[in-house]
């Protein structure tokens, strides 16, 4: 079939083609995978982003979100229902990077096409070499063949990429005479195969992410010492499973902890808390044991335990007055303020009546007067050093049936049972107001464990690697062109004339190519490089 | 010596190297403003000398807490000051023309450390536990020079945005349509009060040297910042399980690092480079100075470590 090469010459009594769909498609894609579209989408994308850092978060703190929900009960709707409380997970951001990473795409697509064509043809002839603002010149006795050769020799081992081009190329000559011929040169394709390996590398990292979100899961769990934890669902106090991550993945494991402890510097700062934990496979034999502690974590069955946190256990038995025991010895779990390490926690006795709530304190090391600092009448010494249950009762209606936290009392249909509290050290017991009578039994540790299981980690590794690799090539490659040519100029000399184009570090490449022109000179006298 | 002694010591030279710098910096100004060469070169040895104290500063803080000395914002903010101080001198070494910018180099780096002395000083101690890991050395070293380079980089772009202002004003106007010896008068006067106007400005590098220059030092910092990224995303991975997790303080520096990969990109399109680009610059000095400042004081997060 003929092809058209010529336009059709235009009619007159037609007025111009009016631009159709196809053409408004085309340039909208053209202007979708534009550096300026992708500019203005990676601005767009960090002002989204500080919307997530100025509101709080609910995958990060959700008490921080119903906090504000109660500060501000009029605002705080709306900002849910545009997402503000869960930015990173909202619909708007996800549109937000796959529209930047869609325009990355289509941007790589010409890009690799042209780095294709670049890299299998040969680099161009330089034409008229005047028109170059980078140039050098010398004459030598050598012939113009021997330059050339030179020339091949010096710009080879300068790592540039030749191609001969033989003479008679018909275009205009910087110089007078007829060109032989002329060797160009080009090199620095890695700069943009790096920047294209940088943007790949993005991809990349943002699959793993995406496939260890999908499918990996993250929980928090208590383990008391001396207890065993067996790894299901239900043993989670926190479980925040991946879309495609079935309870039934769970790796079959147990933990024990077998010891737990905790130290302080002598300001009374933390110095490292440490669970010493045994791993054990569904019949309870023993797979593994390690310290855990923050920045130590352990693996077992490919998923990751971290410390993430401890507390205290009081172990209480409430009897009545006869003896009759209300609440068989119980492990009462508390809530440690990191500050001051003084522990709260709570009872609640439903089987008397009228119904009894203990509400719980418990000091580490309780201090009185001289050994605190001046103006406070007790304090507490952060060391397990002489711990002290202070047990405050009150009596009335718990409303067990509601839900409520297990670390306080509802103390709205409660009333104090006598007017001092009771100070127990482990082992002690006291007797409340109404006779019953309050054991501290034991005093144990918590330990607060993460696990986390995210297959994409090997993935994301990778992209991040492969993006630094990409980025420092990307950034400081220069993209060269340089052209020889060897005219004979009278008898027994020939001038060279060197002409050059930099696409980056314009500044150092004017001594590159004076230094190139010198080694060919030099290499056609037979004198060594000059070296740099 | 004792903790309590090395301590103090590090205090005092902390101040000795901000005076130091001060001088060193009012120094190099006049050096700029008069053209007299020795007081550059006398900017030049207070300078080192700033430089010197700078670095026993670090050291005997680090022999007092028996750490790397930049667990919090104090020694994070002496660190800067050595980074940049040290960065610039072995710059100047390589091209001793950039002397005329030692003022603007040093400013930054006496606000800092004397903000973080005045603000944020706390007594020496040790680290807490889930600082307590060799990737301190390695994230926080990162993050304390990409931060220095990139802002470093804004500080360029914004001589950029002043040069380039002054360069734009003082280009004579168009030549006039109509040849004539009155219009060619008007010139001669124009070219005569554009001359009278030549002042310290016009003694700093070109506008395009400038942009040239803050496009180095960002192309410089961006790596070491996307690796200090990494590299906390690393530490992350082992001490809170979770590489990534939008804490305040990574999605601040997420941001910073978004705004200085817009500025690069920026530099490469039409109708973006020169002054929309340098502007990105200064949105990026932006975050990276609220990252530092609020989002470890104000913002609540895993990394508020600064009190």
């Amino acid at each position: 079939m003929a092809v058209e090469l010529r336009p059709p010459a235009a009619r007159p009594d037609r007025p111009p083609r009016r631009p159709g769909l196809g053409d408004t498609l085309r340039l909208a894609w053209r202007e979708y995978r534009s550096m300026r579209t992708a500019l203005i989408l990676l601005v767009v994308l960090a002002a989204a982003s500080i919307l997530g850092s100025l509101f709080p978060q609910e995958g990060i703190s959700p008490q921080r979100v119903d906090q504000y929900f109660g500060d501000h009960p009029a605002l705080a709707p709306v900002l849910d229902r545009l997402g503000l409380f869960d930015v990173f997970g909202s619909a708007w951001y996800m549109a937000i990077y796959l529209a930047l990473l869609g325009a990355l795409v289509a941007c790589l697509v010409p890009r690799t096409r042209a780095l294709v064509r670049v890299l299998r043809s040969r680099p161009p002839r330089g034409g008229d070499l005047a028109r170059y603002r980078t140039r050098a010149a010398f004459d030598t006795p050598a012939s113009p063949d021997q330059v050339m050769a030179t020339a091949l020799r010096v710009l080879r081992r300068s790592r540039y990429r030749l191609a001969e081009h033989p003479e008679g190329s018909g275009e205009p000559q910087w110089g007078a005479q007829v060109g032989r011929g002329e060797l160009a040169g080009e090199k620095g394709y890695l700069r943009e195969a790096a920047s294209m390996l940088f943007h790949v590398a993005l991809l990349v990292l943002l699959v793993g992410l995406a496939y260890g979100k999908a499918y990996g899961y993250r929980g928090q769990a208590a383990i008391v010492e001396g207890e065993t934890w067996a790894n299901a669902r239900v043993g989670y106090d926190s479980f925040s499973p991946g879309r495609f991550f079935g309870p039934e993945r769970l790796a079959p494991f147990q933990l024990r902890l077998d010891d737990f402890t905790n130290s302080f510097y002598a300001n009374n700062t933390p110095r490292a808390f440490v669970s010493h934990l045994t791993a054990l496979d569904l019949d309870g034999r023993p797979l593994q044991s390690q310290r855990v502690a923050p920045n130590r974590p352990m693996t077992v069955d490919g998923v990751r335990v971290f410390q993430s946190d401890y507390g205290y256990v009081p172990v209480v038995r409430v009897q009545d007055r006869n003896g009759k025991e209300l609440l068989a010895p119980q492990e009462v779990l508390t809530l440690r303020d990191p500050a001051s390490e003084v522990s709260n926690g709570a009872v609640k006795v439903t089987r008397s009546t009228p119904q009894v709530g203990l509400q719980m304190v418990l000091f580490t090391g309780l201090r009185t007067g001289p050994d605190c600092p001046p103006g406070m009448d007790f304090c507490n010494d952060p060391r397990l050093s002489r711990p002290v249950l202070v047990v405050l009762a009150y009596q009335g209606d718990l409303q067990a049936d509601r839900a409520q936290s297990v670390f306080s009392l509802d103390h709205s249909r409660l009333r104090p049972l006598g007017d001092r509290p009771l100070l127990l050290p482990p082992g002690r017991s006291g007797r409340l107001a109404n006779g019953m009578v309050v054991s501290f039994t034991d005093l144990k540790q918590y330990s607060v464990l993460t696990l986390a299981r995210d297959p994409g980690v090997p993935v994301v590794a990778v992209g991040a690697a492969l993006l630094l690799c990409g980025l420092i090539p990307s950034l400081y490659v220069t993209r060269r062109r340089v052209w020889v040519r060897a005219v004979p100029a009278g008898p027994g000399t020939t001038r060279v004339e060197l002409a050059g184009l930099a696409l980056q570090g314009k500044a150092a490449f004017e001594g590159e190519l004076a230094r190139l022109a010198q080694n060919i000179e030099r290499g056609t006298l037979g004198v060594p490089d000059r070296p740099g | 010596m004792s903790s309590a002694s090395l301590a103090t010591t590090s205090d005092t030279l902390a101040w000795l190297a901000v005076v130091s710098y001060v001088v060193a910096g009012a120094l190099f100004g006049l050096e700029f403003a008069y053209r007299l060469r020795w007081l550059g070169v006398a900017g030049l040895a207070v300078t080192v000398a700033g430089l010197a104290a700078n670095l026993g500063a670090a050291t005997t803080r680090g022999l007092a807490v028996h750490r790397v000395p930049w667990g919090n914002m104090y020694e994070f903010s002496i660190i800067v000051g050595i980074i940049t101080v040290a960065g610039f001198l072995l710059w100047l070494s390589r091209r001793p023309e950039i002397r005329s910018l030692g003022v603007f180099v040093l400013l930054p780096a006496v606000l800092a450390m004397a903000l973080g002395g005045l603000v944020f000083r706390v007594p020496a101690g040790p680290l807490v536990p889930a600082l307590n890991s060799r990737w301190i050395v390695i994230h926080v070293a990162a993050a304390i020079t990409g931060s220095s380079v990139l802002c470093l980089a804004a500080v360029f772009s914004i001589l950029y945005l002043v040069k380039e202002r002054i360069e734009r004003r003082q280009r004579p106007p168009a030549p006039p349509l109509v040849a004539g010896a009155a219009r060619t008068a008007d010139r001669v006067e124009v070219e005569q009060a554009v001359a009278r106007q030549g002042g310290i400005w016009d003694r700093m590098p070109s506008a395009d040297t400038l942009d040239h220059l803050a496009y180095r030092t960002a192309a410089f910092g961006f790596p070491i910042w996307t690796f200090a990224i990494i590299a906390g995303a690393i530490w992350a991975q082992s001490a809170w399980g979770r590489y990534w997790g939008w804490d305040p303080k990574e999605t601040w520096s997420f941001i910073s690092w978004t705004v200085f990969a817009a500025y690069l990109h920026a530099r490469a399109t039409a109708g973006w480079r020169g002054r929309r680009a340098a502007w990105l610059a200064i949105v990026g000095l932006a975050t990276l100075l609220f990252n530092f400042y609020a989002v470890n004081t104000v913002i609540v997060g895993l990394h508020s470590y600064g009190q």
